[in-house]
This record gives structure tokens, C-alpha cells and sequence, in this order.
């Protein structure tokens, strides 16, 4: 037992602890603003989450991951059935996305990206399995297709998106010859230029996305500015970021937070990132992308030196779960990409997304611990 | 060994370098980004970020005071206190028209503690919360202190009202001193500093008076303050404030105790006096009534109060002493006198037959006195106000001599007082009148001047200033209304020399006449304007009658022109009453209240020599003067062999002042 703690990626589990605390910082300064005891409130239930989160991560972390082989359809087979059931409760900012628990709010679409990631690991490691055969090149689609049309039909396309690349990554790594592999890339890419070019010139005959998502792809074109409405949150988070210079404002001095420019309701969850880059500036803003980096490396590597496939593609899904996140989170934050409803893994306040990220690293850790050595 | 051989057939290490390759380099565009933003593009952040969350307020600047010349406070600022509501404590999520509401029950909740009624209504608070939002709205402007007692015994619950204090300009001796001070009223800043703040707080501007003639001197330097303002456009805090600056003080010339002297010998007509200083121009009192309260005007004056003045027949905010256009009648006559002297030398010493009337070409003209005077000569003249003797002595020297007098006296133009606006007169001549579309001049004209008639308008203040003139011998002042003045934030007073700009070319003989007939008009027993007389003191004058506007409706406007004491001339006035019955008959008697006063201020203040039998020693008078009265009066007697009405003469001796 002692060998193997000795064995654990103390450097990831070093940064996760770091961003954890940083999290807390910056969940405390981004509820601060009501001056009513809020950060602390928020910082109270992160914290508690954290420690949850701690807790999975060590149980996944001994948790031999070989183990999830065997009962992976379970998995996808209870997220699909959470997935279904956010339909029976109460909407909640025009989305059926929770299912309300004693003291929290379950987001199922969570746990559908850990278990999804899980089926197409399992199954592409699966030795029968041959992705250069075309037919088992198009069954992760499948695998990932239902979820994926759960998700968007809460709706929250955005989580649904995630879901793609990090399919592609996995097939990528599991051998998937690359032809197909770029006609999927070139061809999402036409599809979304596209859309771009039917939403640029007649927005209101398109099908599909909501009129607020609209009106965020955009803003984030530049087609509309609507400072004032779709395209605030782009504009005032750009500020934020941009006004913090070298060092920032320093902590709980970030006017835009303090002053609700940043509107108050996502300023700890999906726009955290802007309070940070303001209160810390570049030196901050880049430390905290630094750790990312190290986390998502460590991830990689855990794939790199996994001791069988499915370790393999579970640590290198689980790294791209992380990335695509941090990528998409910080993009958006800083005006590179379309408004999207990411969080910022371990910085974002939020339960169940904490508790399944630190599971995720937690396997992460269980592929690494049981490496070849 | 099945999963060994999986690994390295299906999956190499290679893939998971390319894509974490491609990961490091979206994370390299993410960091350049981030350069991009926070270290290139810093400064067009911040100050896209400040410009939506600075407020720049503008504060006025600290109005300088006026005193008069003993350190009376005339224009202060008086702190009011308000009651204000802070919008960001009323703040409702939502439509505005929510705060606006609450802003609404905010306000009766304090009616019902301080019962004051509601002066805002909801769309004046609509607009403050539209426009002003991150500003106190001011609920109750100057509150009184037992409001302020209630509200804070009471109010203590309503966290978003609070008071509020701000400078009032207050004028303590309104309005004895309204048309000299002027007032103030709410001004906007000049459009340029518009639009370097996003707010600014009433201003005080110089509206008439002293206080618009000074605005830019007394008005002080605007400081700032720099509010933070969230994103509902409510006040966060305070970043910095830049104090402002007080603005210069002036000290007038002006003696209250002589103003109210001047106030109480006006009290109940209508009309102006101005009292200067002989020896420097100094203006002491400059009244015109009915006057106003200028603190009506502050901050700002209401629409019934406004109509209320404009609508007065009796033009309160007009200044009379200073622009009101008046023909000086009889007062005009010393000048008459001083100028065929300057033309014919022997003018002083001819005598003229005075009938009760005088035919000019067709035109007769009447005396005052349908009995006339008989022979008199200028002194004599004086005294009674013999019309016909200056008829004759002004068609003897021409009209030139009187217009060129006038002008040099400083007739018919501006005296340049510190007053806000002030009239120059007319002084007409014959290319005046030939411009005037009314013909060349003729005899009847140099007859109307000859008596202050006609087309000649003064003010009184050019009249304080011609018997100035003619007090101190001939010495021409600009007459002063500010004695000193302490620069804008500065701590003493530096002087603001009196002005001396002629000296009238007068002979002295001729003075000795005017004067003598001016003391006789005061101390003689035919005097016009004996009623003036004040026991004890020693003083001259002259009264006057103006006619004007159509003979039939006989209105009058009535004069009389003073200064004291006689041999060392400190005051010297010019008392106006519009629509009087005569000089002698109306203003007398109010110069006589005015001179008690300063004959009484003179002895408390040690000013006035006395002899032992209590009256004035008079070495001027008593030595040259008397002398020369004397030898006037041989000839007098030997012009006038009977003449009864100049015996009293011999009682100027010296020591018989009477």
C-alpha cells in the first residue's frame, strides 16, 4: 500500500489542490460583490463539495479502473435513464437540466459525459474491435449520439458539443485511421460554416438553435454587438479580463465583479475565469492556464504509460474532457469563442461537476497508479 | 499479453504526443490572447472599463463674500440642509419604474414624520432616476432645524434618506444692499466643462450687481469628485475628490450704517440716494426703492415671485441710483453757474432782474415763484432757485460752455461704478439734437438747460458725483464701490486705489458763489431747502424740481443734491424722489433725516470740529470764503440798494453759523 502511494502523481495531485484553493479565492471575491454574505455562502458549499469531490477522487484513485470494464453498459445505461428523467421535473432557467436532490441540484449531464467517455473506452479497447473497419469506426457516434441528443434537448448544446471532440480524440487515439477522422473535422467544419453563413445573412429562417443561441454565435462573430443584450456578457467579460493588465487589481478588487458588470449570476460559475484574469492580471490568468496545462499533461502521460488500452483511452478522454472545458471556458471568457454555458473545471462553483471532475482525475490517477512500470 | 500487443498495434505513444501537441498549442493561442488583452490592449480596457463605471461630478466652486467697508458681511453662503434620497439604497431589480415607486413611498413615509408636503412629483423623480441616478435626489430643499430634529428622532428606520447640506448664497442685509450686491442665480457651467463631467451641481451665477459684474472673480474654481457607479448606473462609492476652490472676496467702499441711514430717509417712497465721499469718489450708500429681497432669487426664484416684481408698477429691481434717467431740474443750476464763470469770468458778480416770467421768442417761460425774485445775483440766485437768472446768464455765455461743463463733469456718460448696469444720461447739444430729427437748437433749449430741464437726463449717482465736484473744489473721482479685494484663495486684502480723473478748471470766485448760494439754499431764511436744515450742523445743498412728461399731467420728479459738513465736505449726496411735489417741499425734509443720522455718526466717530458754542468752526468759511461773501455782499447792497432778503447774509460771519 505504501509503495503505491509513493507511486501517486503527487505533481497533478499538487496543481489539483492548488486550483482547488485558488477556486475557493476566487468563489469567495465573485460572490462578494452582494456584499451580503453570499461569497461566503458559496464558498461554504464549494468547499464542501470539494471535499466530496476529494473523497471520490481518492476512491476512484483505489478503485482499480479495469473494474469498469465489466459494468461500463450499466454506467450508460443509468445516465441515459438520468437523462431522461430531467425531463419530469420542474424547469429552471428555461432548461430541464437538474434533478432536484435533498440540498442540491443533480445535473445528470455530468455524469453522462464520465459514463459516455467509459462505453466508447471500453468499447474501443474492446479486442474485437477494429476501427479500421468502417463499421466500428461509426458505432462510438452511435454510442455517444444518444446522450448527445438528450443533453441538447434540455437543452444545453453546449455540454452536448463537448461530447464530439472528445470522441474524436478517442477514436484518434485508439488507432482510427486519420481519412475519416479529417473528412469528420473538415466536414464539421463545413457544416459550421454553414450555419454561420445562413445565421449571417437570414438568422430567422434557421432551424434548431434557440434565438438567444443565435444571438451568441453573433455577438461572437461580430455581426451584432448588442452591447447591451446577447452581446454584454462577451463585451463586459473581455473588460474584465483585459483591464486586469500584468498583476490585476488585486483580490476582491475587481471592479467589474464588484460592480455587476459582470453579471452576478455567472460570475462564479461559467465566467470565474474573468474574475480571476481581472483581480490577478496576466501573471495570474496564465499561472492558472500553467496549471491546467500541467493537469492536462499529467493526464496524457498517465495515457502514455497506461498498461492496456482501455486505461489508455480513459486517461487520454478524461485529459480531453478536461482540455476541451478549459479551452472552450477560457476561449469564450476571452472573446475567442461563441458565449457557451461551460464551466471551468474546478474553478466554476458548481456540485456535481466538481464531484464528477474530481472522479475523473481520480481514475486518472487509478490508470496511473497501475501503470507499467 | 493480448492487451500488451493491443497497445502497441492499435494505439502508439505517437497519437497521444501529436495530440497533446496540438492541445499545447490551443493553450499557447489561449495565453497569446491573454497577452493580447492584458498587456497589449491594457489601457483601451481600462478605460472602456472606467468609462462605464466613473462618474465625473462637478463641484461648484466656494463663492467669495462681500463686505462692506467695517467688515459687515453682506453675501455669504448659508449652509441648507436638505433631505435627500440616496437612489442605490432604493434600488428595485427590474423596470425603473419600480424604484420609482419606492422612491414614492419613501417620500411619504417622511411626510408622514416630518409633515411636510410633497413638492416632487413622480415624474420629477423619474427624471432624477433616469438622469441622475448615482446623485442624492433632493426631496426638501432648506429644511428647518426642527425638521431636521424630527427626521432624525424619527427617520432613524429609513436607512436611504438622509440630510443633505449645501451652500446657499444669502444676502443678511437684503434689501437694504440688493441693487448694489445684485444676486445669484442657478447657472450652468460653461458648455466645454459640460462635457468633462458626467454630472454637475447647480451653480451659483452673478445674475445682476456686483455679483454678476464680479461673477468671474467671487464664483471660485469648480473642484470634482469621481464617483464609481455599478451597472445599474447606482453609486457605488467614492474614488477621489479634488476640493474646490473659494473664489475672491470683495470689500465695498459701502457703510452700512450710512445705507441704512439712507434706507430709513427713503423709507416709503420711491426713488434713489447715493452718498459718496467728496475726497475719494468713495460710494458710502447707493439706495434705490422700492427695492427686493434677493434672496428670493436663491437658488433659483419661483414663477409667481418673478411675476410678482415684473408686474410692479414700481420696478423694485430697478436700480435708480445708478440707471434711472432723471432731468436734474434745479439741481443742475451750480453747474450753470461754475460754467458761464469758466466762459465769462465776470459771471459770478452780474445781477439779474428775476420777474415771475421770461419770454424767450415766443416761448414763456415761468419761476417757481410767480413773484419773482427781483435782482439777484448767483449766489442770491441759488439760494432761491431764480429761474430767470440762469435763463440770463446761459443766453449770455451760450449753451456751449453748460454742454461742455456737463460733459467734463462727467454728464452724459457712464461714472463707471462697480454697478451692473448703469445709464450714461444725455448731455444734448445742438448736432445731438439736429441727429435727433427735432431741429437745430434754439434759445428755448439753452433756457431748458439753463434749469436742468428739457432733454438733459441724469442718474443719481452722476448728480452724487457733480456735488462731490463741487464740494471738494473741483476734483473729479470715479466714483468706487470696491475699496479692496482678496483674491481667490488669498488672505489679504490688496486695495483698489480710488481713481482721481480731473480737476475741473473752475474759477474760484465762481465756486465761492455756487457754494454760498448752495449753503444758502440750506442755512438761508429763503433757502428751497431750509427744511433740511439740521441744528448744529453747517451743510449745503440744492434742490430741485424736474418737470417731465406732458405739461398737463404736472409730474414731477424732486431733488436735492447735499454735502456736509460744509467746510470739510465728507458726505455728498444725491436724494431722488420720483413724483414728489417739490425739491424744497418733499426731499428736504427727508435729507434732513439722512443728515441727522450722519451729523450724529460724524460727532460719535470724532469727525466734525466743534467751537465752544457748539456749532462748527468754519476756518474755510471763516477766513477766505467769508471774506469774499463779504465783499459779494457790497456789492450786492450796492446793486440791490433795498434789498431786505439779503440781510441774513451777515449772520455767516464767522462764529454765527447758524
Amino acid at each position: 500500500m505504501t509503495s503505491r502511494i509513493r507511486q501517486i502523481d503527487f505533481a497533478m495531485l499538487g496543481a489539483i489542490a492548488v486550483l482547488l484553493v485558488i477556486s475557493f479565492l476566487f468563489i469567495y471575491s465573485a460572490g462578494y460583490q452582494t456584499g451580503e454574505g453570499e461569497g461566503s455562502e458559496l464558498l461554504k458549499k464549494q468547499i464542501v463539495w470539494a471535499l466530496i469531490g476529494l473523497g471520490c477522487y481518492a476512491a476512484a484513485a483505489a478503485f482499480d479502473y479495469r473494474k469498469i470494464k465489466p459494468v461500463h453498459w450499466w454506467a450508460y445505461a443509468a445516465s441515459l435513464l438520468a437523462l431522461l428523467l430531467v425531463f419530469f421535473f420542474p424547469e429552471k432557467n428555461n432548461a430541464h437540466r437538474w434533478i432536484p436532490m435533498p440540498g442540491f441540484d443533480l445535473q445528470p449531464s455530468e455524469f453522462a459525459k464520465l459514463a459516455v467517455l467509459f462505453t466508447v473506452a471500453a468499447w474501443l479497447s474492446n479486442p474485437s474491435t477494429d476501427v479500421q473497419e468502417r463499421k466500428h469506426f461509426l458505432i462510438p457516434f452511435a454510442l455517444v449520439g444518444i446522450p448527445f441528443l438528450l443533453i441538447a434537448a434540455e437543452p444545453d448544446l453546449g455540454t452536448a458539443m463537448i461530447l464530439l471532440p472528445i470522441t474524436i480524440i478517442l477514436l484518434f487515439c485508439a488507432g482510427a485511421p486519420r481519412r475519416p477522422l479529417l473528412i469528420l473535422i473538415g466536414g464539421g467544419a463545413a457544416v459550421l460554416l454553414l450555419v454561420i453563413l445562413w445565421l449571417r445573412f437570414f438568422p430567422d429562417s434557421f432551424p434548431f438553435l434557440a434565438d438567444y443561441q443565435k444571438n451568441r454565435i453573433l455577438v461572437y462573430l461580430n455581426i451584432t454587438q448588442d452591447p447591451l443584450g446577447a452581446g454584454w456578457n462577451k463585451l463586459q467579460s473581455q473588460i474584465a479580463v483585459g483591464s486586469g493588465g500584468w498583476f490585476g487589481k488585486g483580490w476582491l478588487k475587481g471592479t467589474q465583479n464588484i460592480l455587476g458588470f459582470l453579471p452576478r449570476t455567472v460570475a462564479p460559475t461559467d465566467f470565474i475565469y474573468s474574475v480571476v484574469a481581472e483581480e490577478t492580471g496576466f501573471a495570474g490568468s496564465t499561472l492558472l492556464l500553467g496549471l491546467y496545462t500541467l493537469v492536462v499533461a499529467r493526464c496524457m502521460r498517465a495515457a502514455i504509460r497506461a498498461r492496456d488500452l482501455f486505461g489508455r483511452l480513459l486517461a487520454a478522454g478524461i485529459g480531453a474532457l478536461i482540455f476541451t472545458h478549459v479551452f472552450i471556458n477560457i476561449a469564450m471568457t476571452v472573446g475567442l469563442m461563441p458565449i457557451t454555458g461551460l464551466p471551468l473545471p474546478l474553478m466554476s462553483y458548481g456540485g456535481s461537476f466538481m464531484v464528477s471532475t474530481m472522479t475523473a482525475l481520480g481514475l486518472v490517477q487509478s490508470v496511473y497508479l497501475r501503470r507499467r512500470v | 499479453m493480448m492487451r500488451v500487443r493491443n497497445i502497441e498495434q492499435n494505439g502508439s505513444p505517437r497519437r497521444l504526443y501529436a495530440v497533446m501537441a496540438c492541445m499545447g498549442v490551443a493553450f499557447l493561442v489561449l495565453a497569446g490572447t491573454l497577452f493580447r488583452l492584458q498587456v497589449a490592449r491594457v489601457s483601451q480596457f481600462e478605460s472602456r472599463q472606467k468609462n462605464q463605471s466613473l462618474r465625473r461630478v462637478r463641484l461648484p466652486g466656494i463663492r467669495g463674500k462681500i463686505y462692506d467697508r467695517n467688515g459687515l458681511c453682506l453675501a455669504d453662503n448659508r449652509p441648507t440642509y436638505s433631505i435627500a434620497l440616496f437612489p442605490e439604497e432604493i434600488r428595485c431589480s427590474g423596470a425603473f419604474s419600480k424604484t420609482v415607486d419606492r422612491a414614492l413611498e419613501v417620500m411619504n413615509e417622511v411626510t408622514e414624520i416630518t409633515g411636510l408636503a410633497p413638492v416632487l412629483s413622480r415624474v420629477d423623480i423619474r427624471k432624477h432616476i433616469d438622469f441622475y441616478r448615482p446623485y442624492p435626489l433632493v426631496l426638501w430643499r432648506d429644511i428647518s432645524a426642527e425638521t431636521m430634529a424630527r427626521l432624525a428622532e424619527q427617520g432613524g428606520d429609513i436607512p436611504s434618506v438622509d440630510i443633505y447640506t449645501q451652500a446657499t448664497r444669502n444676502y443678511p442685509y437684503s434689501p437694504d444692499t440688493s441693487h448694489i450686491i445684485g444676486y445669484v442665480g442657478r447657472a450652468d457651467p460653461a458648455t466645454d466643462e459640460k462635457t468633462k463631467y458626467s454630472y454637475y451641481l447647480p451653480e451659483m451665477g452673478g445674475r445682476a450687481g456686483l455679483e454678476k459684474l464680479f461673477d468671474p472673480f467671487l464664483r471660485g474654481e469648480a473642484g470634482a469628485k469621481l464617483l464609481q457607479v455599478d451597472v445599474g448606473i447606482y453609486r457605488h462609492g467614492e474614488l477621489a475628490r479634488r476640493p474646490p476652490k473659494r473664489g475672491g472676496d470683495l470689500r465695498l467702499t459701502l457703510d452700512m450704517e450710512v445705507q441704512w441711514l439712507a434706507q430709513e430717509a427713503l423709507e416709503g417712497y420711491r426713488g434713489a440716494v447715493v452718498v459718496l465721499d467728496p475726497n475719494n469718489g468713495d460710494v458710502l450708500a447707493m439706495l434705490s426703492a422700492p427695492g427686493f429681497d434677493a434672496n428670493l432669487f436663491v437658488p433659483y426664484i419661483t414663477t409667481r415671485n418673478w411675476k410678482m416684481f415684473s408686474e410692479d408698477s414700481g420696478k423694485p429691481l430697478f436700480n435708480r441710483a445708478a440707471a434711472g434717467l432723471y432731468p436734474p431740474g434745479s439741481t443742475f443750476k451750480p453747474l450753470v453757474g461754475l460754467a458761464a464763470a469758466t466762459a465769462d469770468p465776470a459771471a459770478p458778480r452780474k445781477v439779474y432782474n428775476c420777474p415771475g416770467s421770461f419770454q424767450v421768442g415766443k416761448r414763456t417761460f415761468h419761476d417757481w415763484n410767480p413773484r419773482g425774485h427781483g435782482k439777484v445775483n448767483m449766489r442770491k440766485a441759488l439760494e432761491e432757485s431764480a429761474n430767470t437768472y440762469f435763463f440770463k446768464t446761459a443766453l449770455s455765455c451760450g449753451w456751449r460752455p453748460i454742454v461742455e461743463q456737463a460733459r467734463a463733469v462727467g454728464l452724459g456718460k457712464k461714472t463707471g461704478v462697480e454697478v451692473g448696469y448703469e445709464e450714461g444720461g444725455l448731455v444734448p447739444d445742438d448736432q445731438w439734437k439736429r441727429s435727433d430729427g427735432r431741429g437745430g437748437w434754439s434759445a428755448g433749449d439753452t433756457c431748458n438747460l439753463a434749469i436742468g430741464q428739457g432733454f438733459l437726463e441724469v442718474t443719481p449717482i452722476q448728480m452724487a458725483m457733480v456735488t462731490a465736484t463741487i464740494a471738494n473744489g473741483g476734483w473729479l473721482y470715479r466714483p468706487r464701490l470696491v475699496q479692496a479685494y482678496c483674491p481667490p484663495e488669498g488672505e489679504t486684502f490688496i486695495d483698489n486705489p480710488s481713481r482721481r480723473v480731473g480737476k475741473m478748471a473752475w474759477p474760484a470766485d465762481a465756486l465761492r458763489a455756487v457754494r454760498g448760494g448752495m449753503h444758502d439754499v440750506v442755512m438761508g431764511h429763503n433757502g428751497t431747502g431750509k427744511r433740511a436744515a439740521v441744528e448744529g450742523l453747517v451743510f449745503a445743498g440744492k434742490t430741485g424740481t424736474a418737470e417731465y412728461g406732458r405739461k398737463s399731467e404736472g409730474r414731477k420728479h424732486t431733488w436735492m443734491i447735499a454735502f456736509a459738513p460744509f467746510d470739510e465736505p465728507q458726505y455728498a449726496i444725491a436724494f431722488l424722489i420720483e413724483d414728489g411735489a417739490s425739491g424744497g417741499m418733499t426731499v428736504a425734509p427727508r435729507m434732513k433725516i439722512l443728515m441727522q443720522g450722519l451729523y450724529e455718526k460724524m460727532k460719535k466717530e470724532g469727525r466734525i470740529r466743534r467751537t465752544e458754542d457748539g456749532g462748527q468752526r468754519s476756518e474755510y468759511f471763516g477766513n477766505q470764503y467769508t471774506h469774499s461773501l463779504q465783499s459779494e455782499i457790497e456789492n450786492l447792497k450796492l446793486a440791490i440798494p433795498n434789498s431786505s432778503s439779503i440781510t441774513h447774509q451777515s449772520s455767516l460771519s464767522p462764529g454765527g453759523a447758524s
